[in-house]
């Protein structure tokens, strides 16, 4: 039953989708349109799941000492912190004590993980997560300089959201980003070594490519550079994209037709 | 060892606060919060840093960059789900009810309680954290499986598959054939000859042909169908080189705009 | 009965003023056709002749498709007409219709400009969509009508020289362009010269009525390749399944995983896989999850250390699935944790940041990557490069393959993928499928040729045979 169900359910909306491809009627496309939203609203519930791993693996990182176990810290304080601006934005220009509120969740969120970490004194630090939870639940209640938001989305306004978006979350991702360029040479440079006959073909037209846009090499070869990286680009290259979409296609098309009709359950756990 | 980090870890701060001060001077004639702004520039700053301190090898300041990019990136997108799936899409959809509790618009069309489906479907997926409930989660996972096979299975099969094979049906000898004769009286090498534009239908053809021959699977690659084979991942080779170089030259571009942000917008060298 | 009062008190309260409106348009329309001016009726093109409307094939209804001969003064004769008007009879209840859109575009801007849904403007909504509503179902009726209770309107204008003209509306009954199903539809189409006077009008095509088809006859090439296609999988996995040997060809990538495990077991590191940025919705994804199976399994028996980070919740939960069932499989459900499978974020270069740390932390032997990848192929192929792991990848993305070739020591190209999780398992059933892609290759071979020679001598019909509507 546990196995056969899930099958079946894959067997019916798989074959469903397949056909509906084949009818234009009305009913036809609202229950197309209707499957493709709740993929997405099944996606944000498994989310919730996500989080919940992350959230347990760094609190295990943290709790047996693993190495680098402090860093996990980090990763705690930077979800914890982005998901209180993500829910509260303050009412006007001040921010009065909500820094301190958000310190205090922090801090009582620390106490937890220590006091399941100890082996002796949890007592002490239970209590000292008491009374930061106290301290966040009074400024909750009795500040007024901003609010908790659950229901309008005035929390992406909030000024905090925003700058950790823009201050911590972008810096990171340019800058990977941008270390492509410095792996991509050491990667030119890794093919430059290798001695095959196949290596050395991509190699070559590799080159051919790059001092096409090299302003100070592609002169000196004149025309007949850019014209031979053209052609590579719209005729083998034609040629083997096309081979690769086809052998791509069948493959995505068998595998698609083996998991519908439950030949292929790998996915399940079983191969 | 524990020294020469205390002694790295001071410069760095050291670092950090000079750099700090100075922005937030620059800054205090421009806005009212040059404080927080001066630190956020620095902040965004040593996380540049940190990033691309990797180069070298794995270090604190890269770890420290790391996990709080993971616990940010992650409550981010949580937040995001939330307000723009749930509280935008959804709700307004389900009735009228919460949504006037969400103070959203409702949608123009009219409620659906299909929608309430994937909200069972989504729960299903959260039954994974229960020991004993984690079978029904398959549920859910069987469901987004079936459809999107189905899905990919009809858009694959036409468009990799079949419009694949109609566009390779070009004419070999060319659009213009006027036999032999005027063939061999226009012999020309320019791109828009008559004998360039042949060869490349050939190389096209044959390197299609040679290409989905190596993705044979079932049959040896010997003889005629081993050389072919043969001349087909050398197609291949030739287009993943091309494809390369031109990547390559994409992300020096890269690299180019992260040093920018260095130099002008923090350290204000160039303009 | 309250409410069908308020709603036949609303309905006439919107009709009135926009039929006496009518009226005064017609009025002001015959004082102004009074006077006509004297018209050369020499100069009068001759009419578009043998006009036809059909509901338009393959779509989902509301649409209509028109198409006349040309007038014999188009392009010819006198050769002064200029354009056709094609003209639709539209019953006066289509304006009614419209006069309650509008209203329930005035709800709807009000609820915009308070915020929020009161209790008052949610039931004066429902009132004016159920009059919406009970309205259009009296389309039918209101067509059948014709020639009584509407007039004719111009719908559209096509310039000269062409005779067909689409007239497709919306389904949604709300929206100003819808058009009824079912209901007795009458089109006319007029050629009209330079002096928009001089025209000269068609017959009247009509009755005809929209409606949905069940198949679409453009995408039968489709339809063809799938019953094609499936038949060939079932007969060969039939025919595997009965116990004839197929022989595959051996892949390097495929016997490296083997090796790969023995490897890591022998070192006592870990294995990294790494199923890629896809999500539960790419049959790579799909592949990468059986691979992962055979993996886990043989990582179980041998008791090595796996590791796999993952980027979307959903693919998250199946691979914890995949794993899981695979340790029970290798009889060693009590060495499976929950966190051998664990979520880093959603943010691609952030997933990269933290993949790359932990190669470099953990020191796997080996790293598998086999999914979807985008622009971090290369970051994480090169940091393992680098920390000196075994690397064996897998992609259909042909932008990556390069890097992946380039930084790996065996990579599986694009379909080669697909057809690892049946090298893998050896199962005869999943070898079978791979003989199926193998005939769909040399069908396609074949089609290829005769398509060229096609486009060489212009079978214009055969190339025809591969058109598939979008």
């Amino acid at each position: 039953m546990k196995r056969q169900i899930p099958l079946m359910l894959v067997l019916v909306f798989g074959m469903f989708l397949i056909f509906q491809y084949f009818i234009p009627h009305e009913t036809s496309e609202e229950v197309y349109e209707f499957l493709l939203d709740w993929i997405t609203i099944i996606g944000i519930f498994a989310m919730a799941l996500a989080i919940w791993s992350l959230f347990r693996v760094a609190v295990a990182k943290v709790r047996t000492r693993k190495e680098n176990w402090g860093y996990s810290i980090f990763t705690l304080v930077g979800l914890f912190s982005m998901m209180i601006f993500g829910w509260t934005a303050p009412n006007g220009e001040g921010w009065g004590w909500y820094f301190v509120f958000v310190l205090s969740v922090l801090l009582s969120i620390g106490m937890l993980v220590q006091a399941m970490t100890v082996k002796s004194g949890r007592g002490l630090w239970a209590g000292l997560m008491l009374v930061f939870v106290i301290i966040a639940v009074l400024i909750g209640i009795f500040d007024n300089a901003w609010s908790f938001y659950f229901m309008s989305a005035e929390p992406l306004e909030n000024p905090m959201f925003r700058s950790f978006f823009d201050f911590v979350l972008m810096p990171i991702l340019a800058t990977t980003f941008s270390l492509l360029a410095f792996f991509i040479a050491s990667a030119a440079y890794r093919a430059f070594r290798a001695r095959n006959l196949l290596a050395t073909l991509l190699l070559v037209s590799a080159l051919i490519v790059m001092l096409r846009f090299n302003p100070y090499l592609a002169p000196i070869f004149g025309d007949y550079m850019a014209k031979t990286s053209n052609w590579l680009m719209n005729v083998p290259n034609l040629a083997a994209q096309r081979a690769i979409v086809m052998g791509v296609g069948l493959g995505i098309v068998a595998t698609a037709l083996k998991v519908i009709l439950g030949i292929e359950r790998g996915y399940m756990g079983k191969g | 060892m524990k020294k020469t980090t205390f002694i790295l870890m001071a410069i760095v701060s050291a670092l950090f606060l000079l750099s700090w001060i100075l922005k937030a001077g620059s800054l205090s004639g421009e806005t009212d919060n040059y404080i927080l702004q001066g630190f956020l520039v620095t902040f965004s700053a040593f996380l540049t840093l940190s990033v691309l301190s990797f180069l070298y090898a794995d270090n604190p300041l890269y770890k420290f960059a790391e996990h709080l990019f993971v616990g940010v990136s992650a409550a981010f997108w949580m937040c995001m789900g939330f307000w723009t799936t749930i509280v935008q899409n959804l709700i307004p959809r389900l009735s009228d009810g919460l949504s006037k509790f969400f103070e959203q618009q409702p949608q123009p069309g009219d409620y659906n309680f299909f929608f309430f489906i994937p909200v069972i479907l989504g729960i299903m997926l959260l039954m994974r954290l229960s020991p004993k409930g984690g079978w029904i989660s398959r549920w859910p996972l069987a469901f987004i499986i079936g459809t999107t096979a189905g899905l990919n299975f009809v858009r694959y099969l036409r468009s990799d598959f079949i419009k694949q094979i109609s566009n390779t049906f070009v004419p070999l000898l060319g659009t213009e054939w006027q036999g032999i004769g005027h063939f061999f009286s226009n012999l020309d090498l320019s791109a828009s000859g008559q004998l360039v534009a042949i060869a490349a239908n050939w190389v096209i053809f044959l390197g299609v042909f040679c290409g989905l021959i190596y993705f044979y699977f079932s049959k040896e690659h010997k003889g005629a169908f081993g050389a072919a084979s043969k001349v087909g991942i050398w197609v291949l080779m030739l287009t993943f080189g091309a494809s390369f170089g031109y990547t390559v030259m994409g992300r020096i571009s890269l690299l180019v705009g992260r040093i920018t942000f260095l130099f002008r917008d923090w350290l204000e060298i160039i303009s | 009965m309250v409410y069908k009062l308020t709603l036949t008190l609303l309905t006439f309260l919107l009709i009135a003023p926009v039929v006496s409106a009518q009226e005064t348009v017609a009025a002001s329309v015959e004082a102004t056709v009074g006077d006509p001016p004297m018209i050369d009726s020499s100069l009068i093109p001759a009419p578009p002749s043998d006009i036809k409307a059909v509901d338009t094939d393959n779509d989902h209804g509301h649409s209509i498709t028109v198409t006349w001969e040309l007038s014999a003064d188009d392009g010819s004769g006198m050769n002064n007409v200029l354009s056709y008007e094609v003209f639709r009879w539209v019953p006066f209840l289509m304006d009614e219709l419209d006069t309650l859109r509008a209203e329930l575009a005035r709800v709807a801007a009000e609820i915009d400009s308070v915020g929020r849904l009161t209790s008052e403007l949610k039931d004066e909504r429902t009132v004016v969509r159920a009059a919406i509503s009970d309205m259009a179902d009296q389309m039918p009726e209101a067509h059948r009508m014709y020639p009584e209770g509407g007039e004719w309107r111009l719908l559209d204008k096509v310039v000269s020289g062409v005779a067909t003209y689409e007239n497709t509306g919306g389904k949604n009954r709300e929206g100003s362009d819808y058009i009824p199903d079912f209901s007795d539809l009458y089109f006319r189409v007029e050629a009209v010269t330079i002096d928009s006077t001089i025209r000269a009008a068609s017959g009247v095509a009509g009755p005809v009525q929209s409606f949905g088809q069940w198949f679409n006859t453009g995408r039968t090439a489709v339809f063809i390749a799938f019953m094609f296609f499936g038949i060939m999988t079932v007969f060969f996995v039939m025919k595997a399944r009965r116990g004839s040997e197929l022989y595959v060809r051996p892949l390097a990538g495929i016997e490296a995983v083997d090796e790969a495990i023995g490897r890591a077991t022998e070192m006592g590191r870990p294995i990294l896989y790494v199923l890629g940025l896809g999500t539960a919705a790419d049959v790579a994804t799909i592949a990468s999850f059986t691979v992962l199976g055979r993996v886990a399994k043989q990582v179980a028996e041998y008791q090595t250390q796996l590791i796999v980070p993952t980027y979307d919740p959903i693919v998250m939960s199946v691979a914890q699935e995949v794993v899981k069932s695979s340790f029970s499989d290798a009889g060693r459900p009590e060495d499976y944790n929950e966190d051998i499978v664990y979520f880093v974020t959603q943010l691609q270069f952030a997933y990269v940041a933290a993949v790359n740390g932990t190669m470099l932390r953990e020191l796997p032997a080996t790293n598998i990557y086999m999914g979807k990848f985008f622009a971090e192929s290369l970051l994480l192929a090169e940091t393992g490069a680098l920390a000196g792991s075994i690397q064996i990848a897998g992609t259909d993305e042909i932008a990556q393959i390069p890097f992946f070739i380039v930084a790996c020591d065996f990579t599986l190209i694009g379909e080669e993928l697909y057809a690892a999780s049946a090298y893998l398992g050896r199962e005869p059933i999943l070898l079978g499928s791979l003989k199926a892609q193998d005939y769909a290759k040399a069908a396609v071979i074949v089609l290829a040729t005769i398509g060229l020679i096609a486009a060489q001598f212009e079978w214009n019909w055969f190339i025809e045979l591969f058109h598939v509507v979008d």
